[in-house]
C-alpha cells in the first residue's frame, strides 16, 4: 500500500485515492505495452557521482542523498533517463536495432527552499535508436493517447525545440550570467526585460530581432514557423524549423493535430535535450503535467552514440487534473462471513473457496453486534445447526457450495 | 468561452490597473475599494477578478487558481515564481535600490548585513556582485534599520527617493526597474490562448494611446 506523509510527517492513509491512482497507473501502462513499449525498472538508490559529473541536468541541492557503510555517497534516484541511457550505452557504443522502454517510477527531489522532501511518481518511455521525425512523432502521438485514456479531454501539447535556441546562444558573445537572465526572460515570455538585456549587450541586429521575437513565436504550428521563416536565421535554425514542420505532419496523421501548438520560446532545463522538445497541459493544473524531448547526445557522456527520444509524466499532477467520477468507484466488500468459534473450520474453508472465485471475503467469530462489522453487499451466518445467507433482510438457509454460488448469483441479478 | 480569473494586488496597483482596464472596456460594475467582497466580476462575465494582497497574487497564478494576474514586478521579483511576463501596464514606476548612511564603504570579503522587505531580491543581488550579505527581513519602515545600527544598509522600493533623504540615507545603487506587470500561468496560455491573446491586445491598444 502506497502511504504518504503530510508536511508534518503525519501519515496520511487515503484508499479511495490509492485505487484511484492504481487503476490511472494501470491505463498508462497499457496503452504504453500497444505501442510495442517494455516495461523496466531502474534502481532506487544510485552513486552521486553519476549526476556529480554532469551539468546542466538535475540540481545537485535538490538530490537526497545517503551515505553507506563504505562512505560511497548515493543518491535516491533522482532521474530514470540518465541511468537508463548509461545502461544502454555501457552495452551498445552503437546501435542497430530499436529500442522501447517504459516505466512507472518514483523520483525524489528536495525542494530548494523549505525542508520538505517530494516523491513524485512518473510514468513515462524512452526510445532508442531512431533519428527519425516519424520517431519524434510517435512519441508525441503516445503521449495523447495517454491523455484520451483518462478522459483528459481539453489539454495542449507545445512543441519547441532545444537546438534553435542553442544556436541562437551561439551566435551571440554573452556571459554565463547574462544567458541565464536571458533564458530566464525567454521562458517568461518577458519582451520588456529581453529589450531592455539586449540593450545592454553587445549583440548583433540580426540576432536581436530572432530573440525579441521569441515571446510571439507561438500557437498555430504552420503559422509559427511561417513568421519565424521570414526572420534571418542561419542555415542550422532553419534546419530546426524543418525538423519541427516534418514532425507536425506525421501528428497531422496521426489525426492529433488539433492538441499541438508550436512553441519556439520554450526552453527545458535539462540541458540534455538537443532537439525536438515538448510539454503538455491540461486544464485546472498550473505546471506542465508532462515533458519530454530528443537527447542525442546524452549518450555520449557514456562514450557512445545513440539517438535517443523519450517523456515523463508526473502522475500527482495528472491526478489533480481528472474528474474522478468518471473512474469505476471502489467496490465493498462482496460477503461479510459471521461464524461461531466451533465451526472455524467450515466457515475458513467457505471463505477459501469463494475467494477463489474471486468474491471479496471478511471473516468475523463469535460476532454479538453486527454495528462494528464492516459494511458489504451480502452476509452469511455460520451457526451449529445451519448456514443462512443474507440479502438486506432477506435470510435464505443453504447447505451446498453449489447452492450459495445460485444464491449470490441471484441476489447480485436483483440488486 | 470559458472563463478568465484574474488576480488583481490590493492598492494603489488595483486603482490604475482598473482605470485602464475601463479605458479598455473591461469594468466590473460591484467593484468598490471599500467592499468586503473579494470575488468581482465583469460586465460581460468574462473575466472573475479576486482581489488579494499583493504578495500573494504571484502565488494564486503560479499554482493555476487564476490565469492572469495583476501585480508589481517587485513582487514577482521576490517571488521566483515560473510565470508568464507577458505585458508591462507601464504603472506603478519605481526602482528597487541599496541606500545607507553616507559612510559605508561595500568592500570585497567583508559581511555586510542587509534590511529588506524583499530577501531573495537581495540575496540575489549580492552575489551577483560577488559579495557577503546578511539578511535581516523587515516588514516595513526599512529606512530605519541603518539609523538604529541594526544594518549597514537597505533594499528597498522608491519612487522619487524623498523618504530615503529625509531619513538621511543616500542611494548607492540602481538595482531593478519596477512597474505592475500583467502575469500568466503557463498553463492557462496553453489551454486558454485565443481568450488571454484577446485581452493583451484590448490593454496594448489603450497602452499605446496613453504613451
Amino acid at each position: 500500500m502506497h502511504l504518504y506523509h503530510n508536511t508534518e510527517n503525519d501519515l496520511v492513509i487515503n484508499v479511495e485515492q490509492i485505487h484511484f491512482r492504481g487503476q490511472i497507473m494501470n491505463k498508462l501502462k497499457k496503452r504504453f505495452i500497444t505501442y510495442g513499449y517494455d516495461e523496466i525498472y531502474t534502481s532506487t538508490f544510485e552513486h552521486y557521482d553519476l549526476y556529480a559529473n554532469m551539468n546542466g541536468t538535475v540540481n545537485h541541492h535538490e538530490m537526497i542523498k545517503t551515505i553507506d557503510n563504505t562512505g560511497t555517497v548515493l543518491v535516491l534516484r533522482p532521474d530514470i533517463t540518465i541511468p537508463i541511457t548509461q545502461q544502454i550505452a555501457m552495452n551498445n557504443k552503437e546501435i542497430q536495432e530499436d529500442l522501447r522502454y517504459f516505466y512507472v517510477l518514483d523520483v525524489f527531489r528536495q525542494t530548494a527552499e523549505a525542508n520538505e522532501y517530494r516523491e513524485s511518481t512518473q510514468a513515462g518511455v524512452e526510445y532508442f535508436g531512431n533519428p527519425a521525425p516519424e520517431a519524434d512523432a510517435e512519441i508525441i502521438a503516445l503521449a495523447i493517447h495517454l491523455l484520451q485514456d483518462v478522459h483528459v479531454n481539453h489539454f495542449k501539447i507545445e512543441l519547441g525545440h532545444a537546438g534553435f535556441f542553442k544556436q541562437l546562444v551561439n551566435e551571440m558573445n554573452i556571459q554565463k550570467q547574462d544567458l541565464n537572465e536571458l533564458k530566464q526572460y525567454i521562458q517568461a515570455k518577458n519582451i520588456t526585460e529581453i529589450e531592455q538585456l539586449l540593450h545592454r549587450l553587445d549583440v548583433e541586429k540580426d540576432v536581436k530581432d530572432i530573440v525579441t521575437s521569441l515571446p510571439f513565436l507561438y500557437g498555430n504550428p504552420l503559422e509559427v514557423i511561417e513568421q519565424a521563416r521570414k526572420l534571418p536565421l542561419n542555415t542550422k535554425m532553419k534546419n530546426t524549423l524543418q525538423n519541427i514542420t516534418d514532425i507536425y505532419h506525421v501528428l497531422q496523421s496521426y489525426g492529433v493535430a488539433d492538441h499541438i501548438v508550436v512553441d519556439l520560446g520554450l526552453i527545458n532545463h535539462m540541458d540534455y535535450y538537443s532537439d525536438m522538445i515538448f510539454q503538455g497541459f491540461i486544464e485546472k493544473v498550473g505546471k506542465p503535467i508532462l515533458m519530454g524531448g530528443r537527447y542525442n547526445k546524452l549518450a555520449n557522456q557514456f562514450d557512445a552514440t545513440i539517438p535517443a527520444i523519450g517523456f515523463a509524466c508526473d502522475i500527482d499532477l495528472l491526478l489533480a487534473g481528472i474528474e474522478s467520477s468518471l473512474l469505476t468507484k471502489m467496490k465493498p466488500v462482496d460477503i461479510i462471513i459471521s461464524y461461531q468459534k466451533k465451526q472455524e473450520d467450515s466457515a475458513l474453508d467457505l471463505a477459501n473457496k469463494l475467494r477463489n472465485k474471486k468474491v471479496k471475503v471478511l471473516t468475523y467469530p463469535n460476532v454479538t453486534s453486527k454495528n462494528h462489522l464492516p459494511q458489504g453487499m451480502f452476509s452469511i451466518d455460520i451457526t451449529e445447526n445451519k448456514s443462512i445467507f443474507i440479502n438486506d433482510n432477506e435470510e435464505t438457509p443453504f447447505t451446498t457450495f453449489e447452492e450459495l454460488i445460485r444464491l449470490i448469483q441471484q441476489a447480485r441479478e436483483r440488486n | 468561452m470559458a472563463q478568465l480569473t484574474l488576480a488583481l494586488a490590493k492598492g494603489r496597483t488595483a486603482k490604475e490597473s482598473l482605470r485602464l482596464m475601463a479605458k479598455a472596456n473591461i469594468t466590473f460594475p460591484d467593484f468598490h475599494e471599500k467592499s468586503r467582497k473579494l470575488v468581482f466580476y465583469s460586465e460581460d462575465q468574462s473575466i472573475k477578478m479576486i482581489y488579494v494582497k499583493a504578495v500573494d497574487v504571484t502565488t494564486y497564478v503560479e499554482q493555476g487558481a487564476a490565469d492572469i494576474g495583476i501585480v508589481g514586478r517587485d513582487n514577482i521579483l521576490e517571488a521566483e515564481a515560473d510565470l508568464y511576463e507577458l505585458l508591462d501596464l507601464n504603472l506603478g514606476k519605481c526602482r528597487f535600490v541599496i541606500a545607507s548612511l553616507k559612510d559605508l564603504q561595500i568592500m570585497k570579503g567583508k559581511k555586510i548585513k542587509v534590511a529588506s522587505k524583499y530577501p531573495n531580491v537581495t540575496k540575489k543581488y549580492f552575489s551577483r556582485n560577488g559579495l557577503t550579505a546578511e539578511t535581516i527581513k523587515l516588514n516595513g519602515s526599512v529606512e530605519l534599520a541603518p539609523i538604529i545600527g541594526m544594518a549597514d544598509c537597505i533594499l528597498d522600493i522608491v519612487e522619487t527617493g524623498n523618504t530615503i533623504k529625509e531619513n538621511g540615507l543616500t542611494i548607492l545603487d540602481d538595482v531593478e526597474h519596477i512597474s505592475t506587470r500583467l502575469v500568466v500561468n503557463k498553463a492557462s496560455f496553453a489551454t486558454k490562448t485565443d481568450q488571454i491573446q484577446q485581452l493583451i491586445r484590448q490593454l496594448k491598444a489603450v497602452l499605446g494611446g496613453t504613451e
